[in-house]
């Protein structure tokens, strides 16, 4: 290996001008090698192009070394995963505040006052938003109020709607947490508002009765089928029937 | 930067508001709720109007599109903060370890080139000698 070594130093020396071995620039073919050298210049890796840190200028300083570079971290302060990148970009606050406390997992911890089911996954009732990037929506039209005409559409039937449709006032159950949250909703006036409406305080009260709740509720439900339009036993019974417009 | 947030989250509240009690009332619809109904939709239209309005102030906000595989899976999207800056902080050590263990190598094979080529390694130091790392 020593004479490998010192007769490929020999063997430069001997070619040219001594800039000659460092002259490896880009484009420039490299000198030729004795025939008993080739087989050590295929193992040796030709430096063409950028790659890395800049070469050393050619100089006989240099000798007996070529394609000698610069050391890495010596040119200029690179950021290097030598440093903690974290401090780095002052994140420390962020780190300790989503890394040191437990994060709590479900879509309703971060937006406990959004109604609905919204921890389900969005691919179950079509509200994905995936879906709103795969088949964004026609956007650039104006929005212009609903004029008198427009909202004789709007005139529904009166009663209740079907089960099959009373989704949205079903949220989860909140757990009791030591911090008590007080909701403080606009409390804009509501023309008329069901029991089962999701009024914080009167959800609160409800809670408490839940045994009589649910009795309550089925006499009601047993009521309102037997009054509704859509009963079979009741066609022809009601004497006013509001019919959509 | 933060007031763009707020009035976005504003609207946006409003908004949500607005269509709860809208749900409230075609729930249980009375014919006297007729005209709460008509305001309670031109309010939304209204509310639409006003996000709207915040979308050119937020042109150049961007979101991570895994954020919405999050936010779709019902999981909270500080979830995906809390993963990146724990997979930041592991690669930032691995790449440190990388570093730390390269380093030692060298000035292991320094020290021992040393013993083998004195003369070559006194000239390559002389030379790197200014600049080596430590």
């Amino acid at each position: 290996m020593t004479e490998m070594f010192s007769t490929l130093f020999g063997s430069n020396e001997a070619q040219g001008p001594p800039g000659s071995s460092l002259g490896f620039g880009p484009g420039k073919p490299p000198p030729p090698m004795p025939q008993n050298q080739v087989a050590m210049a295929g193992q040796i890796p030709q430096q063409l192009g950028d790659e890395g840190p800049a070469l050393r200028k050619p100089g006989a300083m240099n000798e007996p070394f070529y394609l000698l570079r610069e050391l890495p971290g010596t040119v200029g302060n690179e950021l290097t995963g030598n440093t903690n990148l974290i401090t780095h970009y002052n994140l420390e606050h962020a780190y300790n505040k989503f890394c040191g406390k437990k994060v709590k997992e479900k879509l309703s911890n971060f937006l406990p006052e959004l109604p609905g089911m919204i921890d389900c996954p969005g691919t179950q009732d079509g509200s994905s938003l995936r879906s709103l990037i795969d088949k964004p929506p026609v956007c650039g039209n104006s929005f212009s109020p609903l004029t008198g005409a427009l909202l004789t559409g709007f005139r529904l039937h009166t009663g209740p709607l079907p089960e099959q449709y009373r989704l949205m006032h079903i949220q989860p159950p909140k757990k009791k947490s030591k911090h008590k949250h007080k909701h403080h909703r606009p409390q804009d006036p509501l023309p008329q508002e069901t029991p089962s409406d999701s009024d914080p305080k009167k959800k609160k009260k409800k809670r408490d009765d839940d045994p009589d709740r649910k009795k309550k509720k089925k006499d009601k439900k047993k009521k309102k089928n037997r009054h509704s339009p859509d009963h079979p036993g009741l066609a022809g019974s009601q004497p006013n029937s509001n019919s959509l417009r | 930067m933060a007031e763009k947030f707020d009035n976005l989250e504003e609207h946006l509240e409003k908004f949500i508001e607005n269509i709860r009690q809208l749900g409230i009332i075609v729930s249980d619809f009375q014919p006297s709720s007729q005209a709460g109904l008509n305001q309670k939709l031109n309010f939304m239209i209204s509310g639409l109007q006003d996000i709207e309005k915040c979308r050119q102030q937020l042109h150049e906000i961007n979101v991570p599109l895994e954020v919405f595989e999050y936010i779709d899976q019902g999981r909270n999207p500080q979830l995906y903060t809390k993963e990146c800056l724990e997979r930041a902080l592991a690669r930032n050590e691995q790449v440190k370890g990388k570093i730390d263990t390269l380093t030692k190598f060298k000035s292991l094979l320094v020290s021992e080139l040393s013993k083998v080529f004195p003369e070559e390694m006194a000239k390559y130091k002389a030379i790197h000698g200014e600049d080596a790392p430590s």
